[in-house]
């Protein structure tokens, strides 16, 4: 190559990476300069390389959910990853580095990317017809100039190398290969500032998720900690999520807020702590970056976490705005009478000792001995109160003693502070987890079983930050296991509706259908179920808040499972069945919700009946 | 001698001053009464009517209208001046807000929200709720303190009234207009809402077992016949059959009437929690099985289209 040539090229180079180094640069402060909270415990390494090759290398999220779009960026993805040589073989020799373009490895190596190029360019062109023609709402009201040129610039890329084959090396040659330089170049100097500077941060943050969903770390007192309130506060995971977002909108399709026409959208949250994050005023309150009272709209069912495909996560900055709010005394109306009912009287709906104690004793059920019962039932504020929960309460308890299990319950139990932690009220999530495990361990209770998923998740996974160790089950899972050879004939049609924090939280979706199906039950599944189901709206703490702004939650959730057909819904969690009831009597529609315990209790009873010889 | 420290607004009196000089009459011994602000000889005329031994009238004019620096300054120069036993407040918003800097500055111990007091050998015992009202801890400050009385603890009707109204006295205070630092707007008022259910003595509450918005007019009969507010649950608001202020629960209005009739309410945990505070809960809901009955005093299982036009037929007749 002629001298002059190189001396261009490498003062171009330099120019342009140092147009990307400075971006990145304001961006790589911004990242160091926030609190260290991404903690790696000794046994998730090998968890997280998993995720890392799934995840990344094989695009699972990213073709779960969108399978033609996601294998359109698989193709554009690997070929990238496979032209990864080729360039830098081409800018060693064009800055006159090294030059191994003659080489007998490096023509077989680019015949080989022949096949990669053209994967890149059907790719690429689906995704941009994808874009400009069919362009769907999740990718935002207006096409992104940006994203077209981008993909003209791939186009561009696969076009000249496959010309490079054709031309000789003279003139024609050599403006082929300046005009694949500078695309290369110019592709650069526009990540940083667009979303497609997820092609460097995303195997990072995907590979530093935390292992499980809506995983939200306890605040440290000790340390004044009380939230997030400004930009200041905000952790370095969420800072490398701001500028990972790849707006593909994954989240936004399937947030439940933004389906019922809230203001809340999960994508524009991140977005708008991107901006603010580069606005540079670190000072600003959270809650004024944001469009307002939307902090307050997320049920927290974990939709757009466990959706999205660069490991983006929204709850611990949603969840982490709430708590600065919350220690401002800035929480909603209907939350400050939770927060008081569980102050006074260690329930979230404020009702007397006296209701659970009445509950208990007309069940017949024991006081827990850790002597004598193999398993602790958690009645939770559900189960102390409300009618229909105790009624399946029963069903369970009567399942249990057909099968032999023994049980007991505590004289008295506070909420696990699953409200008080979703909503924020982190202190007081505290105390209630601090006072329930001391209650625990001085009954020596070593295996719970709860019907309510909410509690399930705290008690099984929350209290673990204090040390809590003991076995947290499910009824579902533990009724399945022990009923496994009962049966009861018949094919009702039936939809399930699987509870946000049993299925997408819990992951537990067989054990269930295992029940309904063996207890006579044709399972018709609704749009949105098994580990991606929709909101019934009562999570979050906005179980109290029945006046939502757009279409109830519970209404839409309704109208999906009736669409199914089928008479009768079952629920396996008290506030989906409080929300989809309330629902219900406001729509005046007649379909039958039925908890899991009492459906696969009803059943076990009649079958035992038609077995058993007449009178 | 006790200093009662009675709270008035333009020229209006805080009944919760009645009630601590009743209090502090039954306490014993000598009474008067401090009244500050524009507006206050109306509040001192009235006041004077008590059996007590002198109502002072405190005036300056940079306490005209209430702030913490301008109350404590003036208040600080009348214990002074007057030097009483124990000094009575009740347990008002204002008071809350200055009484703490007072009794900083006079160096008395603060006795707050006190529910009565006791005379024993030894002296005076304050009575105030602890650990959120289980138990009720008898207070005896060493040297004469500050109390503030709860709201409602003593009742106001059984204040001593004299025989002759006690003499007026007007004191001048001297307070710094400079020094005060509050900067005090005008007062926010909350919007009321057009149907206060909570303040209700009797309410008859409508469920989805009316069925048809038609029916409402059978509901707010038995209301009208029994002298009662008409409020709802959360599907009748809902539908628009009754608007949403009368809507009782969560997220409607919390009621705590004497009595509360649930026509065709089936009791959702949403709406018990709004209505669990009612003395007496009567229930008509076809369904037995209906949650309200868990709360109900008295439960009727029936037809309420039979039973309500029976009932109403039985109170007009």
């Amino acid at each position: 190559m002629h001298t002059t040539e190189t001396w261009i090229f490498r003062i171009l180079v330099l120019g342009f990476v140092a147009a990307f180094a400075a971006q990145v640069w304001t961006r790589a402060q911004l990242v160091l300069r926030a609190r260290n909270n991404i903690r790696i415990g000794d046994d998730e390494t090998g968890r997280r390389l998993l995720r890392f090759v799934t995840e990344v290398i094989f695009q699972s999220r990213t073709i779960g959910e969108r399978p033609l779009v996601g294998l359109a960026h698989l193709g554009v993805y690997w070929g990238f990853v496979a032209f990864g040589v080729y360039t830098a073989v081409e800018f060693l020799a064009g800055l006159g580095i090294a030059d191994f373009t003659g080489s007998r490895w490096f023509e077989v190596y680019a015949i080989l990317l022949v096949p990669c190029s053209i994967a890149v360019m059907v790719g690429i062109l689906g995704l941009i017809v994808r874009r400009v023609l069919v362009r769907p709402p999740a990718l935002g009201e207006s096409v992104s100039a940006e994203s077209v040129l981008i993909g003209f610039f791939i186009l561009t890329l696969m076009v000249t190398f496959l010309l490079d084959f054709r031309l000789a090396d003279g003139v024609a040659g050599r403006v082929n290969w300046w005009v694949h330089a500078l695309v290369i170049l110019s592709f650069m100097v526009l990540i940083p500032g667009s979303k497609h500077f997820h092609l460097v941060l995303s195997p990072l943050t995907v590979y530093l998720r935390s292992p499980g969903l809506g995983r939200v770390p306890n605040l440290d007192f000790d340390k004044e900690e009380v939230g997030l309130e400004t930009l200041k506060d905000v952790e370095r995971k969420q800072v490398l999520d701001a500028f990972t977002c790849v707006e593909c909108g994954r989240c936004q399709v399937n947030c439940p807020a933004h389906a019922t026409g809230k203001a809340l959208n999960p994508k524009a949250l991140i977005l708008q702590h991107e901006d603010a994050l580069l606005a540079g005023n670190l000072d600003t309150t959270l809650a004024d970056i944001f469009d307002p009272g939307v902090l307050w709209q997320c049920t927290t069912c974990g939709a757009c976490e466990a959706q999205c495909p660069v490991g983006v996560e929204h709850l611990p900055l949603i969840v982490g705005a709430r708590r600065g709010l919350v220690s401002n005394g800035d929480a909603p109306d209907s939350l400050a009478a939770v927060y008081n009912h569980l102050e006074r009287r260690g329930n979230i709906w404020g009702l007397g000792a006296d209701l659970r104690q009445k509950f208990v004793q007309a069940a017949g059920v024991e006081l827990f001995d850790a002597g004598r019962h193999k398993y602790l039932v958690w009645l939770g504020c559900a189960g102390a109160f409300e009618a229909d929960f105790q009624k399946s309460l029963r069903s369970l308890f009567d399942i249990l003693r057909a099968c032999g299990v023994t049980f007991g319950v505590l004289p008295k139990e506070r909420c696990t502070g699953d409200v008080a932690k979703r909503s924020g009220n982190e202190y007081q999530f505290q105390e209630l987890a601090r006072a329930n495990i001391a209650d625990f361990t001085a009954a020596g209770v070593t295996r719970i079983l709860t019907s309510c998923p909410h509690c399930l998740r705290t008690l099984g996974v929350d209290y673990r930050d204090f040390g809590f160790e003991a076995e947290v089950v499910h009824s579902s899972v533990l009724v399945a296991a022990i009923t496994r050879n009962v049966t009861a004939p018949g094919a009702e049609p039936v939809t399930l509706h699987d509870p946000c924090y049993l299925g997408r939280y819990a992951a537990v979706t067989d054990e269930p259908r295992e029940l309904l199906a063996r207890f006579g039950a044709a399972v018709r599944e609704p749009e949105r179920h098994g580990t991606n189901p929709f909101c019934c709206g009562a999570g979050g703490g906005l179980l109290f808040e029945e006046r939502e702004s757009g279409k109830r939650i519970s209404q839409e959730r309704l109208e999906q499972l009736q669409r199914t057909g089928a008479g009768t819904v079952v629920t396996a969690c008290p506030f989906c069945s409080i929300m989809l009831k309330g629902a219900q009597a406001s729509a005046n529609t007649q379909v039958q919700f039925v908890d899991l315990m009492s459906y696969v209790d009803g059943r076990m009873k009649s079958a035992a009946r038609a077995a058993a010889p007449g009178p | 001698m006790m200093l009662v420290i009675a709270e008035q607004q333009g020229g209006t009196l805080n009944r919760a001053s009645w009630e601590t000089v009743a209090a502090a009459q039954q306490a014993g011994g000598p009474v008067k009464v401090a009244v500050l602000g524009a507006g206050a000889d109306l509040p001192a005329a009235e006041l004077a009517g008590a059996d007590v031994a002198e109502v002072l009238l405190v005036q300056a004019p940079p306490i005209e209208s209430y702030t913490l620096d301008g109350y404590v300054a003036a208040l600080v120069q009348l214990v002074a001046a007057e030097h009483p036993d124990d000094v009575f407040l009740p347990h008002t918003y204002q008071t809350r807000d200055f009484a703490p800097a007072l009794a900083v500055r006079l160096g008395r111990a603060l006795v707050t929200d006190c529910v009565g007091t006791k005379r024993t050998d030894t002296g005076l015992l304050f009575v105030r709720p602890v650990f959120q009202g289980r138990l009720l801890a008898d207070v005896a400050p060493a040297g004469p303190a500050l109390v503030t009385f709860q709201i409602g603890a003593v009742r106001a009707d059984s204040v001593t009234r004299g025989t002759a109204p006690a003499a007026i006295r007007t004191v001048a205070a001297t307070v710094d207009a400079a020094a005060i630092r509050q900067k005090p707007e005008a007062p926010f008022r909350e919007a009321k809402q057009a149907v206060d259910l909570a303040q209700a003595e009797r309410i008859v509450a409508v469920g989805r077992g009316i069925k048809e918005q038609q029916k409402i007019a059978l509901v707010q009969q038995l209301a009208a016949a029994i002298g009662a507010e008409v409020g709802a649950s959360r599907p009748i608001c809902d539908a628009g059959w009754l608007p949403m202020d009368r809507q009782i629960g969560s997220s409607g209005q919390t009621v705590a009437p004497k009595l509360y009739l649930a026509l065709g309410v089936s009791g959702a945990i949403q709406h018990l929690v709004g209505m669990k505070g009612s003395r007496t809960i009567v229930a008509i809901n076809k369904d037995p099985e209906a949650p309200i009955f868990e709360i109900a005093d008295y439960g009727i299982v029936g037809d309420l289209f039979e039973i309500v036009p029976a009932l109403i037929k039985e109170l007009q007749g």
